[in-house]
């Protein structure tokens, strides 16, 4: 995503934050990688609204119905693991 | 949920669930057909497209499930076992009917902004890649509205509305909740591969949100 | 050893959520964290760390085990609150925004080339963290790396001085 680290003193912009939300919320960043973008996001309310506009929508879709397949493949299904103890 | 992975030994509770299958129990059965359905139907459907040609897969991955239950080692957990073979069923299937396969190299290139690059400041401008003015806050809109049915809606809408390849992943991860090594061993992704997708996703989602609340 | 830590109002870990036992008198219980730099531990400020995390609520800590020292921050699996430091009011807030602002005004009034656009407004002085790196990034600009970093313990030494910390 984001080749750059923190080269510069001052650290991500904005425009780099962004690209790094999923990483960071998976925990997959490093120490100093870390450290940079919570330092950003303490002193940026852009960054910190659109870091919970993306944990909402994550946690919004976990509010989603998920696909069910259909009853009468659940019932075919079942005959099929009845079946399964006969010979 | 079902276990984790302890190394390479059998989960527990899956253990006695296996067990339990192998039994004949067909409580258990109906658990683990409706518990992990939605996920192999959201697989099948990343490789197939429709619907009732994904729902035709599952059906054969569960009858695969069937003839394979004495061969489950318990090396990874019982759910993600089934979701690699509904996997590979489906892309047999896609492969078939000529479909091209998601996690092409194409899902993972080129420059897919998270936001809108218009909105950063350029760099010939004061405090470049910096935000123009900043994403509002939706903690402050009405909780009903925020949680509400229309927004469930838009959330549904923009993951329906997604590539196969991000659809698969996020309905995997922030739909039904499946931890990303889960999602990374059931589709033979890189970590950082799975990673890429479900970020583009979340900031399509995102901004499709974006849009219905700030109008 | 004795370091600092940035709570939110409500006395929560900034990032973590976690609600530290605060002291009264006497120290808060001690809170113990797996020390895995990359996520978990207990994280403090150096007074060369504070200008980077600034809040509206300090204290110090008591840091136990083998302590990390990071970029920005040290770790360590223990740590309790000994004390708030009552200097770190709403004045002292205040002052070290407005010290922000001035010293952000006076490089851009010094600058070699016109840096429109770049000088915050007075009004923003309430906005600590976000003054602070402000003027960190106008002299970055000017300056390079060095100059932020100069800036910044510039700022860590208004800490040093005005809160009495050591």
């Amino acid at each position: 995503m984001v080749e750059r680290p923190q080269e510069p003193a001052s650290g991500y912009t904005c425009r780099e934050v962004v690209e790094l939300v999923t990483e960071y919320l998976d925990g997959a960043m490093t120490p100093g990688e870390r450290a940079a973008l919570e330092v950003h996001l303490n002193y940026c309310d852009g960054c910190a609204t659109f870091l919970e506009q993306i944990r909402t929508s994550a946690s919004l879709a976990g509010g989603v119905a998920p696909e069910q397949i259909p009853e009468d493949v659940t019932e075919a299904l079942r005959a099929a693991f009845r079946a399964r103890r006969e010979p | 949920m079902i276990g984790s992975v302890e190394g390479t030994g059998v989960v527990s509770a899956d253990a006695s669930l296996v067990a339990r299958l192998r039994d004949g129990d067909e409580r258990a059965f109906d658990e683990v057909v409706s518990g992990f359905s939605p996920a192999m139907l959201a697989v099948a459907r990343g490789y197939v497209g429709a619907r009732s040609v994904a729902e035709e897969v599952v059906q054969e991955a569960w009858l695969g499930v069937l003839r394979g239950l004495d061969r489950f080692e318990g090396r990874s957990t019982l759910r993600t076992w089934v979701l690699r073979i509904v996997a590979n069923i489906a892309r047999d299937r896609a492969v078939r009917e000529a479909r091209s396969l998601p996690f092409s190299p194409s899902d993972f290139e080129g420059n897919d902004p998270a936001v809108d690059v218009r909105r950063f400041r350029l760099q010939t401008e004061p405090y470049p890649g910096g935000w123009r003015s900043f994403p509002s806050d939706w903690r402050l809109l009405p909780e009903t509205q925020v949680a509400g049915r229309e927004t469930l809606d838009a959330v549904r809408e923009a993951i329906a509305a997604l590539p196969d390849a991000q659809r698969m992943v996020v309905t995997l991860r922030d739909v039904l909740g499946c931890p990303a090594e889960e999602v990374c061993e059931a589709l033979d992704l890189t970590p950082g591969n799975q990673r890429v997708l479900l970020h583009r996703a979340r900031a399509r989602v995102r901004a499709h949100l974006e849009r219905h609340f700030d109008g | 050893m004795r370091a600092y830590k940035f709570l939110t109002a409500d006395g929560l870990g900034v990032f973590s959520g976690h609600a530290w036992p605060l002291p009264n008198g006497v120290p808060g219980a001690w809170v113990e964290a797996e020390v895995d730099p990359c996520s978990s531990g207990i994280h403090a400020c150096r007074t060369v760390d504070l200008p980077y995390w600034v809040t509206p609520v300090l204290y110090e800590i008591e840091l136990d085990g083998p302590v990390t020292e990071q970029s920005m921050k040290v770790v360590a699996p223990r740590g309790r609150l000994l004390r708030r430091i009552d200097a770190w009011d709403a004045g002292a807030r205040e002052a070290y925004g407005r010290m922000c602002v001035s010293r952000a005004l006076e490089l851009v009034a010094g600058a070699p080339y016109r840096l429109e656009g770049w000088a915050p407004t007075p009004d923003m002085a309430p906005e600590s963290a976000r003054v602070g790196f402000i003027a960190a990034r106008i002299a970055e600009e000017l300056g390079g790396a060095a100059a932020f970093l100069e800036e910044r313990r510039r700022q860590s030494a208004w800490f040093v001085a005005q809160l009495g910390l050591d």
